[in-house]
């Protein structure tokens, strides 16, 4: 069935873009305009000397940001959007949550690229050291973008509180992730990013992109991290199948 | 000689449950969690006991009518069937993929075109795309959309798209099929290629599970019938007899 979730996900792409002058261009150019924007206002409200590694930072970071958050926000309405499927045809659920992973990673991969290609005005060497030792922390990144939203779109089935909760807490989390500012502007309450989850998923696709340094024994932890959870959400979806077609 | 047998029910039950506010809300389960259900409220909703006692045996080949009253439980036993609802007591097992027909669209978003949405249906029944060529041929000569396949499905009048579906639908042949219901077919212009169409399509089905309230559809195609009243199956025989069953019993 992969060959069916992948088309039908690059179906729901196209068509989101139809009747568009730039088609799927939009989603780097609307990351683009954020980053400009947001680049030039905390840029002079944080006092940065460094335009260049500051852009490149808050750059980087929001488009991770923009695909964790996009995964995690559609999560829990999932089935409920798919429900005339899930009640009349016997696909098995997973169907649905690979589909939107794979537009999700789709999404990502169409504004990340453009996205980096205006960063490197910036900073030259990102397309290198994304092939060289970004590879890892891209992985973790798509792993987690599939099970985070699983377990959240079987819970937001069963507890129909979690659609509203959801933007609530990423935009919580959002100010509380130094995506805008250093970890160091933190302080005492720097601890706040080290248990933050999404963050950690983040933090190293940046670190390794504009140092060009991969921490391998992090990396590897969070690949364990992502293995387990991976399959936890797995479990959970085949446990929860019976009821999903009456929990929507 | 005696076909295989292809699903086999041995007084299979289905419940479904009703799911209230108090079972789908975050704060009530983490209350519940907490005090230990001492201060809850009773748990759980009502619980919809769907389909009884239901066992029956069916061979390769058979078309088996599924008779009964709007609620007797025809639909939800095409999809239990199908594997869409998983039943809670009893064995079922079924020796063959069951594809439901049951609420027929495209599976693809409107804003699409018609040719990405008989790939996608091509696809999903298939798994790949030997053969899609010629499939597609079929399919585009059968409705007589023309070149207006290439264009979104939402610029289709009703018509159309009835016709492309239809058109779709009745292209891949199935090991054993659960069939809601006939498929509509468009406008009467269309009415009698659809006919001959749809013959031919049951015809080559395998096995053939169809619920309606057509008694020349179904016997058109079946000769076996299931008579379900308030999710029991109350009659199991030839159809004449199912039908002279429901109709004495209705």
């Amino acid at each position: 069935m992969r060959r069916v979730w992948w088309f039908t996900a690059t179906a729901r792409t196209k068509a989101r873009f139809v009747r568009t002058i730039f088609g799927s261009f939009w989603l780097g150019l609307s990351n683009l305009l954020s980053i400009g924007v947001l680049a030039s206002i905390y840029y002079t409200l944080f006092e940065y000397e460094d335009f260049n590694s500051y852009v490149v930072y808050l750059g980087i970071g929001l488009v991770v940001w923009n695909t964790l958050a996009g995964a995690i926000s559609s999560a829990p309405n999932l089935f409920e959007q798919n429900h005339n499927h899930v009640h009349n045809t016997n696909l098995n659920p997973i169907f649905y949550t690979l589909e939107e992973w794979a537009f999700q990673l789709q999404t990502f991969v169409q504004s990340f690229l453009l996205v980096i290609l205006v960063l490197s005005i910036f900073q030259y060497d990102l397309f290198a050291n994304l092939l060289i030792v970004g590879w890892l922390p891209l992985i973790n990144l798509f792993l987690f973008i599939y099970w985070f939203p699983v377990l959240l779109c079987v819970l937001g089935a069963r507890y129909r509180d979690l659609y509203q909760l959801v933007p609530i807490i990423l935009q919580l989390i959002f100010l509380l992730s130094p995506i805008l500012y250093e970890k160091k502007m933190l302080g005492a309450k720097g601890w706040t990013a080290d248990f933050n989850p999404i963050y950690q998923i983040l933090k190293p696709v940046r670190h390794s992109m504009m140092s060009g340094e991969l921490h391998i024994g992090q990396g590897l932890f969070l690949l364990g991290v992502n293995i387990i959870g991976i399959w936890i959400a797995l479990r959970l979806i085949n446990r929860e199948r019976p009821n999903l077609p009456f929990l929507i | 000689m005696l076909k295989p047998v292809v699903l086999r029910l041995e007084d299979v039950r289905l419940d479904i449950p009703v799911n209230t506010t108090e079972t789908r809300s975050l704060k009530a389960s983490l209350i519940r969690s907490v005090t230990g259900g001492k201060l809850s409220r009773r748990r759980g909703g009502a619980v919809i006991t769907a389909l009884q006692e239901v066992s029956c045996t069916v061979r390769e080949g058979e078309r088996v009518a599924l008779i009964g009253h709007n609620g007797a439980g025809k639909s939800t036993f095409l999809r239990l069937i199908s594997g869409i609802y998983q039943h809670t007591a009893g064995l079922l097992e079924a020796r063959v993929r069951v594809f439901p027909m049951i609420n027929k669209s495209f599976i693809t978003s409107s804003e699409l075109s018609g040719m990405q949405a008989i790939k996608a249906h091509y696809l999903m029944v298939n798994g790949n795309l030997r053969g899609f060529e010629a499939f597609t041929e079929d399919v585009i000569d059968f409705s007589g959309l023309g070149d207006f396949i290439h264009l979104p499905v939402k610029t289709y009048s009703q018509g159309m798209s009835a016709r492309l579906l239809f058109a779709v639908l009745t292209a891949c042949t199935h090991e054993c099929l659960a069939l809601d219901e006939g498929l509509g077919a468009g406008d009467s212009s269309f009415y009698e290629r659809a006919q001959q169409r749809m013959h031919d399509f049951l015809s080559t089905t395998g096995t053939l599970f169809l619920a309606s309230h057509s008694t020349e559809l179904l016997r058109g195609f079946c000769q076996r019938g299931l008579v379900f009243q308030e999710g029991r199956i109350v009659f199991d025989g030839p159809l004449e007899a199912a039908l002279a069953h429901y109709h004495k019993s209705a």
